[in-house]
């Protein structure tokens, strides 16, 4: 058993890290303050091949392992939630699903402009009336003819203002339960598709997350991905992945919270030392170290089971149940530690604190990991 | 075309170091590329660019742990690498001459038309190897160099020399040159991905003093380290309180008490 990232890991994972300081951190709240979607950066990201790191080189990605993306979506958390959101939902929804189960043809179309960071991907599953019971959804798609007519809204869409691909599912046999819900490859210029609503959230506002409405959208039959009826299954499929991306963005946002804990508690002095020396703060940033390790260590193995191609139903969710709950305990605990100051605006924790919330709800509830964990324990 | 560009990994010591014999103690530090050889980097990287048919080759002296900080220069757009340590090396205190021995060796080995150093290493801050290197090899030279254009046919470089005190000399000089390069001179770009996926597999060959013709005495030194503290720091400000002009008084006060200006 090994815990060292291999040589290639550790060099990607510094030199992304010195971007991130460089080129994010500097405006990683003013971003957040102005609600402003960074494409400057992610064009940037895109130039650095990190917008297709888990894609095959042949369609234009890096042909990295999970592992490698884990570590790269680590670090962009441990500067933004925002971006780091906007980064996984580009890639493990956006993308991974059109390399895993699209033709040739779609992916020389779709795939490729993405994992070369010339556009940006999103994924369609949620909806005003289906959230965590995510294929009760009212959204049909018709055949007509050689093409499909999509109806219906979908909501929380990440990325959905600035993408230029949207797989959507949608019902195509109403009869047939799980078995009747298929992908499609929208483009948001087809006509019918409309931005309804992009949210003011309690956190990760430079990411869109919008609301979709889609009006008699007609596509040709060449945008299902896959076979009709095959969407609930690539579902299961992509949340597979896509839990791991979400377990190393939130492993990012509880070190980002943790070094600011640590450094604050050796600089900021009370009673005459630093707070570090109080029983009380010491505890409190040890503990944020051990969480952050955690789920460091749960994501990394989930990663890897992920590459080995085992079955990661189990560790994906465990790793993302665990990774969310640290990021989000160990923000509230840098805020604490930075008393008042944590509290402002001025100081990263805050920021850390209100991103870390949503990585306990998106891609699955921790109620809903709960249930897929004991269900895989035979409870 | 051949451009050699000599790299160093640096040390870089943690914020609260201690001392151990004549050294900071190896668990507080860290290493990375020295800053200045990033900018040499970047220099020769943006001319083989720009002029194709240029290969870019880097030295370095180190051991095997700096492959790593090596690969992050082949990443960038270098070539192939050189790392030249053996145990002998491993064992000597290494002064300008013997780093200059060894470099010239490698100079000899690859005849590069063009040599590019940093101005100076992050740690030990000698500030010299370039220069000495081109006075062994007998190439021109230009030391601290914060500009850099050169003649189409790649015969003559156009640089600027910082000099101390603000002023900057504009010189020609004739290739083959070492260029002593200055922060600033360019912006190093970030490795990409695919760079650093690429570099995984390109050549890092080692040397030791036997493969470049040189025997022990080459990196024999009759300078010695006899000890290493931390120099006292005092810190002495003065905060200047009130409106501009009242500030502006206190500060010629200041200034004239410490003699800085005649009363
Ligand atoms: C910022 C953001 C980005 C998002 N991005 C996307 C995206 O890109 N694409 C996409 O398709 N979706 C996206 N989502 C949607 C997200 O996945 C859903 O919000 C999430 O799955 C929860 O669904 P819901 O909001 O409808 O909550 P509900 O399902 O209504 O849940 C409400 C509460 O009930 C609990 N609950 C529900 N069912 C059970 C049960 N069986 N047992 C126990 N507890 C239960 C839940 O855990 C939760 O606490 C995003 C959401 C947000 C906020």
């Amino acid at each position: 058993m090994n815990f060292d990232l291999p040589a290639e890991h550790r060099m990607i994972r510094d030199q992304v890290r010195e971007f991130c300081e460089e080129e994010i951190a500097p405006i990683a709240q003013e971003i957040e303050d102005e609600h402003r979607f960074p494409e400057e950066i992610f064009e940037q990201l895109g130039q650095l091949d990190v917008m297709g790191v888990p894609i095959s080189e042949e369609y234009g990605g890096l042909g990295g392992d999970t592992l490698l993306y884990s570590v790269v979506a680590e670090e962009l958390g441990r500067v933004s939630g925002g971006i780091g959101l906007s980064y996984v939902a580009h890639t493990s929804l956006g993308s991974k699903p059109i390399e895993l189960f699209g033709t040739d043809e779609q992916k020389a179309e779709w795939l490729r402009p993405l994992a070369a960071g010339d556009e940006l991907g999103a994924w369609a599953l949620t909806e005003p009336g289906s959230g965590s019971d995510a294929s009760d959804m009212d959204t049909v798609a018709e055949r007509d003819g050689d093409e499909y007519v999509l109806n219906g809204t979908k909501q929380f869409i990440t990325n959905a203002s600035v993408a230029n691909s949207v797989l959507v599912k949608a019902v195509t046999d109403p009869e047939a339960g799980y078995d009747g819900i298929s992908t499609f490859i929208v483009d948001p210029d087809d006509d019918g598709f409309e931005v309804a609503t992009v949210w003011d959230k309690m956190g990760l506002n430079c990411s869109p997350t919008c609301e979709i409405s889609l009006d008699d959208v007609r596509v040709p039959e060449d945008r299902l991905l896959g076979a009709e009826g095959e969407g609930w299954t690539q579902t299961m499929k992509t949340l597979e992945g896509g839990r791991i991306s979400i377990a190393a963005l939130s492993t990012g946002l509880a070190q980002g919270a943790y070094e600011a804990a640590k450094e604050y508690s050796g600089e900021r002095e009370q009673f005459g030392k630093p707070i570090s020396t109080f029983d009380a703060v010491r505890d409190m940033v040890v503990d944020m170290h051990r969480k952050t390790e955690r789920a460091r260590l749960l994501t990394h193995k989930a990663a890897t089971m992920y590459d080995d191609g085992d079955d990661v139903t189990r560790a994906s969710a465990l790793a993302k149940l665990d990774a969310s709950e640290a990021a989000r305990e160990v923000a509230e605990d840098a805020v604490q530690v930075h008393g008042g100051y944590g509290y402002t605006t001025d100081f990263p924790p805050q920021r850390f604190y209100r991103d870390a919330k949503l990585m306990e709800i998106g891609e699955g509830t921790s109620e809903i990991q709960h249930l897929i964990i004991g269900r895989q324990l035979g409870l | 075309m051949k451009i050699l560009v000599t790299v160093k990994e640096v040390a870089e010591a943690a914020d609260d170091f201690e001392i151990e014999g004549t050294d900071i103690g190896e668990q507080y530090l860290e290493y990375d590329l020295n800053e200045w050889d990033d900018y040499a980097i970047e220099a020769a990287v943006q001319l083989s660019e720009t002029y194709g048919d240029i290969e870019v080759v880097s030295a370095t002296i180190g051991p095997e742990r700096s492959e790593e900080t090596i690969r992050m220069a082949l990443a960038k757009g270098v070539d192939r690498a050189i790392r030249v340590w053996d145990d002998d090396i491993a064992a000597a205190d290494l002064d300008v001459a013997a780093k200059t021995r060894l470099f010239a060796a490698v100079v000899d080995e690859e005849e590069p038309d063009l040599v590019l150093s940093g101005v100076q290493a992050a740690d030990d801050g000698f500030g010299a190897t370039g220069v000495s290197v081109a006075d062994e090899i007998g190439f021109d030279w230009a030391a601290v160099v914060n500009h850099l254009d050169t003649e189409d046919d790649l015969s003559t470089a156009h640089v600027h020399r910082e000099l101390e005190g603000g002023i900057e000399e504009l010189t020609d000089v004739d290739l083959p040159a070492v260029l002593t390069i200055q922060t600033g001179l360019n912006e190093p770009r970030y490795a990409s991905l695919r760079g650093i996926r690429q570099a995984q597999s390109k050549e890092i060959a080692a040397f030791g003093l036997a493969d470049l013709g040189l025997d022990a005495d080459a990196v024999d030194s009759p300078i010695s380290r006899t000890g290493m503290y931390e120099p006292e720091t005092e810190s002495d400000a003065t905060y200047f309180d009130g409106a501009a002009d009242e500030q502006a008084a206190q500060l010629a006060d200041v200034l004239r008490e410490k003699g800085v200006v005649s009363e």
